[in-house]
Formats: C-alpha cells, sequence, structure tokens
C-alpha cells in the first residue's frame, strides 16, 4: 500500500518537473549582446577602488561569455566620473541615451551613486552600486531600479556597534572626515550602538576636510580628552593617513579604536610597515579569509590576471556580473522590467558563499568580518587576526528598518 | 584643560606650520619677484612628494635613503620649474595677470596628469627610518620623531631665505625687482635671469615641502590641492611676495588650527577660513607689508 502510494507521488512528481520545464519552453536565443555601462573614478586617488572593482568584473565576464547567456555575450563601456556627481550625471546619461546600455553600473562616489540613482529611476534603467557605501541608496532613496551588490554604513555601523557593545566602552570619541560617507557611517555606527547599549556617551567628536594631510594635531587632541574607545569614520586615503598617524603617535595602543574597512587590504596592504597592530574594522571581502575553495579559487584566479590579490571592490565587480548574468539567464528576456523582477531574491554562489540579493530592499544580504590588524611574517603588511564572521541577520537592517526609513524620506 | 597640553598642541601645530612655511615661502618669492601666481607650485609640491617616495625606495635598505631623498626630490622639482620658465613663462611676462593664471593653470592640469601617468593612481607610503620612527613624549604629548626634523628644517629654510635675499647680489636684486622692477630694468639688470633664478628657488621649496611631508602622509594624486589653497591664504594673510609675511602666516595658521582643534575639536574643518576671514577683516592688505 505504502509502496504504491509512493510510487503515484514518484510519478506525479516527475510529471510535475517536466510539466514545468515544458512551461518555461525551449531556452531563448536573445538577437543581440547584453550592454553594461559603467561610471566610475578612474582618476584621482579613489581610481584604486574603480580599477580593483572593474579588474573583478572583467574576470568574471571571461567566465560568464565563455558559455554566454542565451548566446549573449555581457559587453561593457567604461566612462570616468572623476569623482564628480555632475560629470557622472552625465556620463549615466550618455550611457543610457546614446550609447543605448541595458543597465548601468557604479560608483565609488556615494553622492554620484544618489545622483544616478534618481536619473535612473526617472529612466527605468536598472543601476546596480557596486562600491560605494551610503545606506540611502537602497535605504531612504532606494526604489524599484536601483540595487546595491557593496556592504553599506548601515550594515558596517550595526556590525561594529554590535562586535563593541560587548566590550565594556562607553565613554566614546568620533573622528571622522567631512564627507556623505564619513557622515553616513558614523552617524549608523552611533545609531545602533546607542540602541546596542544605551548607557554609552558621546565624550566628543572631532571633524576633519577630505585630503587633509596632516592629522597629528587632530589625533593627539583626542588622546588628551582619553575616551574609553574612538571610532573614526574614514575612507581611502584619508583612512591610510589615520592609520599611519595612529601608529606613529602610538594611539591605538592607549585608545582602543574601530574603523569599517580598516582590516581591509586595499588600505593596509598600501601602507606596509606603517599601519598600526590592533585596530578593529570590518569588511565585506578578505582575500585570505574565509579559507574556503571557492575564495581560494576566485583569488588563484584573480592573481594569474592581475597579479595582486582581490580587495573588496574586485569581489563587489565580480558578484555584480554575475549578478547580472544570473538575473538574465532567469528573466530569459532582455527586457528591463523582466531583469528587475528576476533580480529581486536572486541567489548566487560567491566566493563568500551563497549571496542574497534581497527583494525588500534591493541590497546585496553580505555578512562582514571583523578583527583586529596584526603582522603576519606570510605578508608584506598587516592582516586582520580574531576574525569573527557577523552573520547577516546581526548586520543587515531589517525590511521594516528599510521601509521606515523610506516611509520617512517621503 | 591643563596648560601643558595647549602647549603640546602648540608644538604640534608648529611642525605643520613648518611645512606651509616652506610652500608658501616659494609661492611668495614667485608671486613677489615675478608677478606670477604659480598655479602649478603645488603640482610640485605633489611631485616632490613623489620624488621623494621613489628615490627613497630604489635605495631601500640604504642608511641614508631618506636625506638623499630629501635633497633629490626638490632637485628635480626646480629642473622642471626652470623647463617650463625657460621655454614657455618667460615669453609672457608682458602678459596680464589672467594671461598668466590660465597658462600656469594649464601646466598644472598637464603636470597632474602626468604625475598619473608615471606614477599611478595607487596611494603610496614613504617609511622613515629605524630612528625617526615612533614618537616621543613632550609636555605629555607625544610628538612624532619625524616631526623634529620638520621643526629643524622650517628656522633652516627661513634662514636661507634670509641669506639669499640679503647676502647675494641676484637676491638683492631680486627684492629690488620685487618691490620696483621696472626700477631695476632702468638700471640695466638682466631681469630675465633674475627672473629665472626666483622661479626656480620657489620651485625648489615647493619640491622640498613635498619631500618633507613625503614620510607622514599618503603621497597620492590630489594631495596638492588642500596645500595649493593653504599656501594661496597664508600668502593673503601675510601680505603679498612677502616672505617674512609667509613665516608670520604659516605660523598663525599651523598654530591657531591645533589649539583651536582642543578647544572645538567639531569646527576644525572651518578654523583655516576662519582665521583667513578675521585677519582680512582687520587687515585687508594682510599682516606685513605686501610688495604688490
Amino acid at each position: 500500500m505504502r509502496m504504491r502510494r509512493l510510487a503515484v507521488l514518484a510519478i506525479l512528481g516527475t510529471v510535475a518537473a517536466t510539466v514545468s520545464r515544458a512551461g518555461a519552453g525551449p531556452s531563448p536565443r536573445f538577437e543581440r549582446n547584453i550592454k553594461v555601462g559603467i561610471v566610475d573614478t578612474y582618476s584621482g586617488p579613489p581610481a584604486v577602488f574603480g580599477n580593483d572593482a572593474l579588474n573583478g568584473f572583467r574576470l568574471a565576464l571571461e567566465e560568464i561569455n565563455r558559455d554566454g547567456v542565451y548566446g549573449a555575450r555581457i559587453e561593457f563601456v567604461t566612462r570616468d566620473e572623476k569623482f564628480s556627481p555632475e560629470i557622472g550625471l552625465s556620463m549615466a546619461r550618455e550611457l543610457v541615451l546614446q550609447e543605448r546600455v541595458d543597465l548601468l553600473v557604479g560608483t565609488i562616489n556615494s553622492a554620484t551613486a544618489l545622483a544616478i540613482s534618481a536619473f535612473a529611476r526617472e529612466q527605468r534603467v536598472p543601476f546596480i552600486v557596486w562600491i560605494s557605501k551610503s545606506e540611502q541608496i537602497t535605504g531612504a532613496k532606494g526604489h524599484r531600479y536601483v540595487f546595491s551588490t557593496s556592504e553599506n554604513t548601515a550594515m558596517a555601523g550595526k556590525a561594529l556597534a554590535y562586535a563593541l557593545a560587548r566590550r565594556g566602552y562607553t565613554r566614546f570619541w568620533i573622528g571622522a572626515e567631512d564627507y556623505e560617507y564619513g557622515h553616513a557611517v558614523t552617524n549608523s555606527f552611533w545609531r545602533f550602538m546607542k540602541r546596542a547599549k544605551p548607557e554609552v556617551t558621546l565624550l566628543g567628536q572631532t571633524w576633519w576636510r577630505t585630503g587633509e594631510p596632516d592629522l597629528v594635531p587632530y589625533l593627539t587632541q583626542i588622546l588628551q580628552a582619553r575616551p574609553d574607545a574612538a571610532f573614526f569614520g574614514t575612507g581611502g586615503a584619508g583612512m591610510a593617513n589615520v592609520l599611519r598617524t595612529m601608529k606613529v603617535i602610538g594611539f591605538a595602543e592607549r585608545v582602543p579604536s574601530a574603523i569599517h574597512t580598516a582590516i581591509d587590504v586595499t588600505v593596509l596592504r598600501p601602507l606596509g610597515a606603517a599601519a598600526p597592530e590592533g585596530v578593529w574594522g570590518t569588511t565585506d571581502y578578505l582575500f585570505y579569509y574565509p579559507e574556503s575553495p571557492a575564495n581560494r579559487e576566485f583569488v588563484r584566479r584573480f592573481q594569474t590576471v592581475y597579479r595582486d590579490p582581490p580587495g573588496f571592490p574586485a569581489f563587489h565587480g565580480y558578484i555584480t556580473a554575475h549578478f547580472i548574468a544570473e538575473a538574465y539567464r532567469k528573466a530569459r528576456s532582455l527586457d528591463r522590467e523582466r531583469f528587475i523582477e528576476a533580480l529581486e531574491g536572486l541567489r548566487i554562489r560567491t566566493p563568500v558563499g551563497e549571496v542574497e540579493m534581497r527583494a525588500c530592499d534591493h541590497q546585496a544580504a553580505l555578512p562582514l568580518f571583523f578583527g583586529r590588524t596584526k603582522r603576519d611574517p606570510q605578508f608584506p603588511f598587516l592582516v586582520a587576526g580574531d576574525l569573527l564572521t557577523l552573520p547577516v541577520r546581526e548586520v543587515m537592517p531589517t525590511c521594516e528598518d528599510i521601509q521606515r526609513a523610506r516611509a520617512q524620506g517621503r | 584643560m591643563d596648560s601643558m597640553a595647549v602647549l603640546g598642541q602648540i608644538l604640534v601645530g608648529l611642525s605643520r606650520a613648518m611645512i606651509l612655511f616652506i610652500v608658501a615661502a616659494g609661492l611668495s618669492l614667485v608671486l613677489g619677484v615675478l608677478r606670477v601666481p604659480n598655479v602649478f607650485h603645488g603640482s610640485l609640491y605633489m611631485i616632490g612628494a613623489f620624488v621623494a617616495w621613489t628615490v627613497a625606495e630604489a635605495l631601500e635598505g640604504h642608511p641614508a635613503r631618506l636625506w638623499v631623498a630629501l635633497a633629490a626630490a626638490p632637485l628635480a622639482t626646480a629642473a622642471v620649474g626652470l623647463a617650463v620658465e625657460r621655454t614657455l613663462l618667460c615669453r609672457l611676462y608682458q602678459r596680464e595677470h589672467l594671461m598668466l593664471i590660465l597658462f600656469t593653470f594649464g601646466v598644472m592640469l598637464i603636470l597632474n596628469d602626468l604625475v598619473k601617468l608615471g606614477w599611478g593612481p595607487t596611494y603610496r607610503s614613504l617609511v622613515p627610518p629605524e630612528e625617526l620612527q615612533g614618537a616621543v613624549s613632550i609636555l605629555g604629548v607625544a610628538l612624532p620623531r619625524y616631526n623634529l626634523v620638520l621643526l629643524g628644517a622650517g628656522p633652516l629654510v627661513a634662514g636661507g631665505l634670509w641669506l639669499f635675499a640679503h647676502r647675494t647680489r641676484i637676491g638683492k636684486i631680486a627684492r629690488a625687482a620685487a618691490t620696483d622692477r621696472e626700477m631695476v630694468a632702468v638700471l640695466g639688470i638682466d631681469v630675465s635671469r633674475v627672473f629665472a633664478v626666483a622661479f626656480g628657488m620657489g620651485c625648489l621649496l615647493a619640491g622640498l615641502g613635498g619631500a618633507l611631508v613625503a614620510p607622514t602622509t599618503s603621497i597620492t594624486l590630489g594631495m596638492d590641492h588642500t596645500l595649493l589653497i593653504e599656501s594661496f591664504l597664508i600668502v593673503i594673510i601675510g601680505g603679498l611676495g612677502n616672505l617674512w609675511g609667509a613665516l608670520v602666516g604659516s605660523l598663525l595658521f599651523g598654530v591657531a588650527h591645533s589649539v583651536g582643534l582642543l578647544i572645538w575639536p567639531q569646527f576644525a574643518v572651518a578654523f583655516p577660513y576662519a582665521i583667513t576671514a578675521g585677519v582680512l577683516l582687520v587687515r585687508p592688505r594682510g599682516l606685513l607689508r605686501s610688495v604688490w
């Protein structure tokens, strides 16, 4: 009796599977190639990040274009936005209206990303943000046409607050660079810190211009205030300056310090021996951690082509290309609206494990790694030690948080 | 707040003031003698930093690598400056200021692109030699050892400039040309040669500033912007073309900035501009006499 029921179930299952596959019809054939328009910074200090992301993207395209997507190849064109939102916006306009790209990708500059995002919404063109980290992109200012494959300031702030709240610090000092990212990451950290540990107090805060060459006066002033711990909102070359100054005046030994991306390779490698040990940081990608076969393979292939190990932008560029290819495979069409629906909730395999493009806010749900800078004889630069993986549920703002932020934004 | 903290913070501010002085003095010299607002002065500062890095990198492991780098970088920028002056700029002295600004602005764009071609977009670090790493505790403040070099370099450059302006023939002529160039020309002196020397020295100082700053910061494209603006502000508050004005301006700028930080850290961004505005409200032509 039981055997017969099982057999019937099995037959029904097979039939259902066959029917559903038949329902999708034979594989379509795309009549043209897919064209991606990339707007990013390829000049000035941020070019390091723009180039790294592009390298990761190119590497993924090699894999994708070997078989193609329903007979189509993914092609791309790049435009240099020179770290200016005005230039970035006009480049995006040119790519959509003249070059007729299928979708836009970019940029390291949060302000540019927000400007292009508004344009993409108006033109109904998908736009995937891959380096810039302002939480507004998929938060308060998110919409149907914008996606992000980069971790953002909300995630970073929440992760650092989560990791630091368990330690005994209550009196904090905040030092930050006066620009979109500096404000965004600082606000987010402090918001989540207050939530995680209501008794924390802000002893004071110090702001400096981007590109401030000499941070010794700023850091000695913070040292003299004697906070329990310090949080720094800074990135790129500015980050390098903070770390170098910390090392020289022995800051981190006296005031425990945390900075988002301080443990990142793109930050630590150029500093070499000038980076301080013992600084806490978070990042969403490390080439030496986790030591999974997928990550090892990605790093090996990246290094064969580009010599240097991949930084976090390369990882973002790599997963962006795979998200695009998978979404087109799932959509079975070059239609923009169907591409968006396919990308929503899409899960792909990446070097750090499976990553989902969350449907509610179009934000890639990435785990973050928390660790402390330390010396390692294997490398000529500092790496992260005491690593902890902060799971997606501890890092991502909830869909309700996002809805609230969007309602307030309107 | 204890007075020791303030004294310590002044010391920290002084070392930054020395870099500002060296670069601003070069700008002021060119502005005074040649009447050229040299917009590519900042680019030379950046080139100085990159050359210093390259030289130090090439001499990796050599005990004197930093000192060789500090000597080579200013010579390189002086050579670049002189090449521009002798081939192009010297033909433009009769033109109006706007033309000169446009010309030097154009050279700035070209030089910055050449730096990008030559060194690429990644930022570099020049690690100072072992004995200059770390910090010393002075007045309870951790002062980077390397900043002692800066504190020494400022007075040396100031002294050298004084000797040049008052003890050498060409320096005296340069000073005279700064005050009244027609008179100097009427006396039958070849002003062109004086201009070349003054311009070369200005560019040398820009490169020296860049080389001196290299071990303290990220050597990167775009590092010229902030410094160029600050140098112009210093030259303006000190009195256009007045070398001692550049010194007074930098000291005011550097020290007020670092002490102000101790008092209102959250307004640190606005300090340099507030100081400039304050000085110009009281003395619209700068603190010391302008040669213009």
